[in-house]
């Protein structure tokens, strides 16, 4: 019951993004991947989420070879994801956005919904219920009939990990969810994600920020030049020379 | 915006009263009531592009070739076969639809513009079948005495039918646009990545879409082929198609009533123009002039926004998620 990649090798042309990575995410658990600018993190995941093709390796999400299946499908399987710069349509409603998210779990064919079916009464009104705890949970009630373009960019990326998460994923990977966030926002968000992982939701965060992933993580990848540096607590990481030296230089102590 | 939604419904509301109020005042003159069922007819191919191109993303060339399958398929198995035009009606709708979804399943991976292409492609090779068709199409003579629907045996009759099934299919669509499917089609249009990350398969999900925007142009066929009774070669041309997708973009392509409005608009234009030859140019003038001041078209701009805008004279204030933020 783990997210496990084995080996994972990305090239593109001629340039090895990633190479040989391995990694695990257990369920509950908080992984995070580190490494500076062009070290393969985003690549990394893309190759899980299917929007890269890896060129060798595996990857499987609870006992099931993913890796020859189309994206959508590998979202179907409860794996989310959030993206580096949030893509949005900029005139549509919070709320709205947020209903997108629920589009894997739903039900109802295209002609119960033509049709307004009881079936497809209950179950839209299932989703906008759920929706709306969602946007409680992460203090957004109040911007919902707000356009995603009238939002500061923090709460878009908030709005972004709420799309992720109405669908219940079992796995969601965050790309810099903490990009561009004010202090408070941050605070919203890590505890958001302590919660999703408390839930027993696996995520795996992409991050520049340090301090957050010793908040969070239990259990550190250094990404560097696509191949993997170290791995280990972040209490362990932060002492580490080599991951210093690369990573963090001497701002980082 | 819940209030909004709530009134999903609302504007067809607003359609059926004002066919209500119109309906006494034509009831008495056959060329009113002849030209309301055209109305309504475009109106259903405006709405088949309203679907594909306002929601879908996909500029369909051909809503009038879709129209002309229907068409052809309810004048053959009522004229050649003598079966009843309600198995026409079914042929109507299934048989545009299984031409759609393969055409557009192939080429949606790609971009808009190739789709776009194809269906004018099959406007012209349906064109070329039909005229070839011998014994089946008729040839260059068409199909003629195919028979009016018995249970709408006069114009009035037809009228009625026309505009609730125009209802209907609002009905259908508005409903569909406020669901799972509505939504993901819209992000698909938008970002396919995005969509794709909602757990999406869009190509799939926008060849389905279209698929069900071909059946609307095909019922508009099937309505078509028994009201005139006359189904030929010249009769739904790529012409058609494109009036309709002017319909379609002048009324506001991806709102509930904009092809309605299109259709209703362009209609009583073409009976007041003069000459067949200036229609041409009044249309593109119509079309440059809508593109120009509304490019949503008229249902699909926010008037007091923008007459606001031109008095204020003011650039639209900067958006703050248009600012990146510090990393």
């Amino acid at each position: 019951m783990t997210v496990q990649v084995k080996d994972i090798t990305v090239r593109f042309g001629g340039v090895t993004a990633v190479k040989d990575v391995s990694l695990k995410l257990p369920p509950g658990k908080i992984v995070a991947v580190i490494g500076p600018n062009g070290s393969g993190k985003s690549t990394l995941f893309n190759a899980i989420t299917g929007m890269v093709k890896p060129a060798a390796g595996t990857i499987e999400v609870d006992d099931t070879r993913i890796d020859a299946m189309p994206p959508y499908r590998r979202i179907g399987l409860g794996l989310a994801r959030t993206f580096q710069t949030p893509r949005f349509d900029p005139k549509v409603t919070v709320s709205e956005a947020v209903m997108c998210g629920f589009y894997p779990v739903h039900r109802t064919g295209v002609f119960s919904a033509m049709l307004r079916l009881p079936k497809a009464v209950a179950e839209e009104g299932d989703f906008r219920e759920r929706c709306s705890d969602i946007l409680d949970d992460l203090r957004l009630s109040e911007f919902r009939s707000l356009t995603m373009n009238e939002l500061p960019m923090g709460r878009v990326r908030l709005v972004e990990v709420a799309r992720a998460v109405a669908n219940r994923p079992k796995y969601i990977l965050l790309d810099e969810p903490a990009a561009g966030l004010e202090r408070e926002e941050q605070r919203m968000l890590s505890r958001e994600i302590r919660k999703l992982a408390d839930r027993g939701v696996g995520v795996l965060l992409v991050e520049h920020n340090f301090g957050l992933i010793r908040e969070l993580a239990e259990h550190v990848v250094v990404l560097k030049d696509g191949a993997k540096l170290l791995e280990g607590e972040p209490e362990t990481i932060a002492k580490d020379r080599a991951f210093i030296d690369v990573y963090l230089g001497s701002a980082g102590r | 915006m819940p209030a909004v939604l709530r009134s999903r419904l609302a504007p067809i509301g607003l359609l059926v009263v004002i066919i209500a109020a119109m309906t006494p005042l034509i009831a008495g003159s056959a060329f009113w009531l002849d030209n309301s069922v055209l109305v309504a007819i475009f109106s259903l191919l405006a709405l088949s592009v309203g679907m594909a191109y306002g929601q879908a993303g996909i500029l369909s060339m051909a809503p009038a070739a879709f129209g002309a399958i229907g068409a052809f398929a309810t004048s053959i198995v009522t004229t050649r076969y003598g079966l009843s035009p309600l198995v026409g009606l079914a042929l109507a709708l299934l048989l545009p639809a299984v031409v759609a979804y393969p055409m557009a399943r192939a080429i949606t991976r790609l971009s808009p513009l190739p789709l776009s292409i194809a269906t004018l492609l099959l406007s012209l090779v349906l064109e070329l079948a039909i005229r070839e068709g011998k014994g089946l199409t008729g040839g260059y003579i068409g199909i003629s005495g195919i028979p009016p629907l018995w249970f709408a045996d006069s114009v009035f009759a037809m009228h009625v039918l026309s505009w609730g099934l125009v209802v209907v299919v609002l009905f259908l669509y508005a409903n569909l646009t406020d669901s799972a499917v509505g939504r993901a089609v819209k992000t698909a249009r938008h970002d396919p990545l995005r969509a794709t990350a909602d757990g999406v398969n869009v190509p799939a999900l926008l060849a389905s879409y279209f698929a069900i925007s071909a059946s609307v142009s095909g019922l508009a066929g099937w309505l078509y082929a028994h009201h005139l009774t006359y189904m030929g070669p010249d009769s739904l041309t790529m012409h058609v198609s494109i009036k309709v997708v002017l319909m379609a973009v002048i009324g506001g392509a991806s709102t509930l009533l904009g092809p309605v409005l299109g259709a209703a608009f362009l209609t009583l234009l073409t009976l007041y123009l003069p000459a067949a030859e200036t229609q041409g140019m009044i249309f593109g003038g119509v079309l440059i002039f809508v593109l120009l001041v509304a490019p949503n078209g008229v249902l699909g701009t926010d008037w007091g926004k923008l007459i606001a805008r031109r008095s204020d004279k003011q650039p639209m204030a900067v958006r703050p998620a248009a600012t990146e933020g510090t990393a």
